[in-house]
């Protein structure tokens, strides 16, 4: 199966066409495509071995093209608490600055996450934290709560763990956390200054090499089809999709796909899903409800699980 | 007394020290409060999940009435009182308390400087109105100290002792119950600020 890596494609509307054919053409995808006046942004996966092919194509057509790691990747950002009168959270900035190379974030506020002895999460929490990629916690100011408190609300969570927080820590320091970044404390401005910014660079780093690892992981036990896949199929064969306002109606993750549709309107049409190859959805993926609002979220099995992979 | 004569955050490490300075001077000067606080002094004690602030105020100033921010003009024929605003800054606390007293319908507002009143005794109306507080900026002082107070502890600590007497403030939280020791070191810091503060 051909390994796919994201890129960020910037430049002229004029002739980009041209990418759009070339990487049909290929076997890529195009997650995302925003339009800005006379620039068009292109999200998109880009079969491994054609990279120079559409890197030739983009200088043709003097576009600029970035590799942009956490595409496909849904992030929850979780913090403690999102209580007004302590905006702006950090939180806001971490979300805001993971999406910059192509993650879809989703920020979460525990509703009793907050404070020390007090803080939990809920199962409903817990989740709905478990149906994304990667888990960013933003803790405070306090290196006592960061060690000692605050991971308690990590029990439970299945995913990969980041946790930032104020004070400079080992990852080792902060049990239970697959990294810890610091400088990213409890704040009540707009994290902005040279280093803040050089911490939130160093996050996205950070989270980028643990989206990787997940991928190489994937790779081994590769899944029965690519999410990018069923999220062509569904762009073609569900049209109402196209009638959706959220910001990102089909949400890619490494895993699978979130289609924010009412489950119990379309999950029928969702599960019928067919391939070419003669198969549905159904076969291929466990199709639930999500605890996010009634949409639909869609967990692709791997390949030894079903026995074979299109 | 000078504005933030004394600063004061203490906290067993230093950086957190730094971050939550930080956090108190952003909410500050978010709030304008800045200029109204003479002296102050944070202890945070994270292992026991406390947070004390002791406050001296400046003197603030008085009352606010009509005459201080507009000209008014009663006009008996026309069965109208003209109020020609002077300070703008004070107009959404005017128009609050004349729509009590005359209700909405019979205040207008022609433009941005003037508010006209209708009233059957626009001259008796006008007497009173010229002596009418319009704001208290003690009273708004007080509302952004709490909100100030609020806003800088820690979320978690939910259980609070607070005392406002005429320029002194002192803030206690914590997440447990709290100790009568913990208000009676907090009165002990507001005490020390009384004197000078550490220099």
């Amino acid at each position: 199966m051909a390994v796919f890596r994201p890129y960020l494609y910037t430049g002229g509307v004029h002739k980009h066409g041209l990418l759009i054919e070339l990487l049909e053409d290929l076997g890529g995808y195009i997650i995302q495509k925003v339009v800005t006046g006379t620039e068009v942004n292109l999200i998109m996966l880009v079969p491994e071995k054609d990279i120079p092919i559409v890197k030739k194509q983009a200088d043709d057509l003097l576009g600029m093209m970035v590799e942009a790691p956490l595409t496909g990747v849904e992030i929850a950002v979780v913090s403690p608490t999102l209580a007004s009168h302590h905006l702006p959270h950090s939180a806001c900035d971490v979300a805001e600055y993971l999406r910059h190379p192509g993650a879809n974030t989703n920020m979460i506020g525990l509703a009793r996450g907050m404070g020390r002895r007090v803080s939990l999460s809920m199962d409903y929490e817990r989740k709905l934290i478990n149906e994304h990629d990667i888990a960013v916690f933003t803790f405070g100011s306090f290196s006592d709560c960061i060690i000692n408190k605050k991971p308690k609300l990590f029990e439970g969570i299945e995913i990969p763990i980041v946790v930032t927080g104020g004070p400079e820590l080992k990852t080792e320091e902060v049990h239970g956390a697959d990294l810890y970044v610091g400088n990213i404390g409890r704040t009540s401005h707009r994290l902005r200054k040279a280093e803040e910014v050089s911490a939130l660079d160093k996050l996205n780093e950070g989270v980028g090499k643990i989206a990787d690892n997940i991928r190489k992981q994937q790779a081994k036990d590769p899944l029965a089809v690519l999410p990018a896949r069923v999220m062509n199929e569904i762009e073609n064969q569900v049209p109402e999709i196209r009638t959706v306002l959220s910001p990102a109606p089909l949400t890619l993750q490494l895993n699978g796909v979130r289609v924010k549709l009412s489950y119990d309107e379309f999950h029928e049409k969702i599960e019928n899903l067919e391939f070419d190859e003669g198969v549905t959805l159904s076969e291929l993926a466990d199709i639930s409800k999500s605890k996010m609002k009634n949409y639909i979220l869609i967990k692709i099995k791997s390949k030894s699980d079903v026995g074979f992979a299109i | 007394m000078d504005s933030l004569e004394v600063f004061d955050v203490e906290s067993a490490i230093a950086s957190e020290q730094e971050f939550y300075r930080k956090i108190i001077e952003d909410n500050l000067s978010n709030l304008k409060l800045a200029p109204a606080i003479g002296r102050i002094k944070v202890v945070l004690r994270p292992e026991d999940s406390l947070f004390q602030m002791a406050i001296i105020l400046r003197d603030v100033g008085t009352k606010v009435t009509t005459t201080d921010i507009a000209d008014m003009e009663a006009k008996p024929v026309a069965g109208e009182i003209i109020i020609s605003i002077k300070k703008e800054q004070y107009i959404p606390e005017l128009l609050g308390k004349l729509w009590e007293r005359y209700g909405k319908a019979n205040i207008s507002q022609p433009d941005r400087w003037t508010v006209t009143i209708s009233t059957d005794k626009p001259d008796q109306e006008a007497a009173f109105l010229k002596d009418m507080m319009v704001a208290d900026p003690r009273h708004r002082l007080h509302e952004n100290l709490v909100d100030f107070a609020i806003r800088v502890t820690p979320e978690g600590f939910r259980v609070r002792y607070h005392l406002y007497k005429g320029t002194q403030f002192i803030f206690v939280a914590s997440e447990e119950a709290l100790k009568r020791e913990w208000i009676k070191e907090t009165e002990a810091m507001l005490e020390e600020l009384m004197k000078g503060g550490k220099k």
